[in-house]
């Protein structure tokens, strides 16, 4: 008799404090950061956007601001001959890609940063031999000056020349998560399956925030 | 006095839920352990200079190859070739050993697929790298070569016709 009553009061209180836990859990679910400097002026905080940019994508298409227009979109860089860690995210995207395929307002935007080499012919190429579709996945080639410039200033991610390399560059294998209003909301590794794992958790959950 | 007894029984009981449920989940993890099944499909009976040969290819392997054909042989899409399911690996076993210190451009025909993308070769392979990824690369996935020997390997790279593709 007692035996079994106390067996019932652990049950009940094991079930009680998943309940509990459950219900933190769900209550929990903080706004993803805002990336960077932000300034507070009168009473608006002005935080730190992606500058206006203008490049060319696989499809000779002008690649603009306008074109994330009330997108979320995800943001790398990346060069077509690179061995290294390129690869490892194109195959980490390719990931991003299949399950954001059928959201409307979710972009990707792949910046080459050897644009010399890689043409729009060449980019064409890449992105047709992966499979993908380029209203969905933008590969863009523009200016060298500018697409280092963007990179470092806007995104926060490393990209420059580098002779010593075994490719010739050095950049950072960060996927950058970029909300409707221009601001960056993740940084992840694009090397790394967990860290996109996490990406692909944090697409919806920045998705919810315009679902309000 | 005997209710206080079962109570106690009872309490110990309870106790020994949690310790009994950390040894099944150890006992799970042990048994996904043991079924964990390896790709190597080098034959036990093989010399132990080709077991070595095998462990460093797998090495290199993932250190010069697996970024492009993936760590599981598949390639990318039609960018990279695979080298797991592979008619063009299963029959050009002298192509794919120049191939890995050479590189390769132009058209290449994969399982029925085009592929076009230029693969430099990777100079500072030594012949005997050479050997062992091929010992790795020919006992995966599915593949059963055994058997891979240096000199021959050194043999076909004296042979090989290419000039190294830089880009």
């Amino acid at each position: 008799m007692v035996n079994s009553n106390v067996v019932k009061l652990v049950m009940l209180l094991m079930v009680a404090s998943a309940l509990l836990l459950s219900s933190c859990a769900e209550k929990k679910e903080a706004p993803l950061p805002i990336f960077g400097e932000k300034e507070v002026e009168g009473g608006d905080t002005i935080y730190h956007t992606i500058a206006d940019f203008k490049f060319v994508d696989q499809d000779s298409a002008v690649v603009t601001n306008d074109t994330f227009k009330d997108k979320i979109y995800v943001a790398d860089f990346f060069f077509t001959s690179c061995r290294t860690i390129c690869p490892i995210m194109k195959t980490q995207m390719l990931r991003v890609y299949d399950s954001i395929q059928n959201e409307p307002d979710v972009l990707l935007l792949s910046h080459s940063i050897d644009p010399e080499y890689d043409t729009v012919g060449l980019l064409h190429d890449y992105a047709e031999r992966l499979g993908v579709k380029s209203n969905k996945w933008h590969f863009v080639t523009g200016s060298k000056e500018d697409i280092y410039k963007i990179a470092q200033t806007s995104y926060f991610a490393t990209a420059m020349e580098d002779k010593a390399e075994p490719d010739g560059f050095i950049h950072s294998g960060a996927f950058l998560l970029i909300d409707k209003n221009k601001r960056i909301r993740g940084k992840y590794d694009g090397t790394k399956e967990e860290d996109v794992n996490r990406l692909l958790v944090e697409i919806q959950r920045l998705k919810k925030e315009y679902a309000k | 006095m005997r209710s206080k007894l079962n109570a106690e029984s009872a309490k110990m009981k309870v106790k020994y839920i949690p310790v009994a449920f950390g040894f099944l989940l150890f006992a799970f993890g042990f048994q996904h352990c043991l079924n964990k099944k390896s790709d190597s499909n080098i034959s036990p009976a093989s010399s132990v200079k080709q077991q070595q040969y095998y462990v460093h290819g797998e090495q290199l392997y993932i250190k010069h190859c697996s970024n492009c054909h993936q760590k599981n042989g598949t390639g990318l899409g039609l960018l990279y070739p695979p080298l797991a399911k592979s008619d063009y690996v299963d029959k050009n076993f002298e192509s794919v050993i120049c191939l890995m210190r050479y590189g390769v451009e132009g058209e290449l025909i994969v399982n029925g697929k085009n592929f076009n993308k230029a693969m430099p070769g990777i100079s500072s392979l030594s012949n005997l790298e050479i050997a062992e990824i091929a010992t790795y690369v020919y006992n995966t996935w599915g593949h059963q070569r055994d058997s891979i020997e240096l000199k021959d390997v050194s043999r076909i790279l004296g042979n090989c016709k290419q000039t190294p593709i830089t880009k």
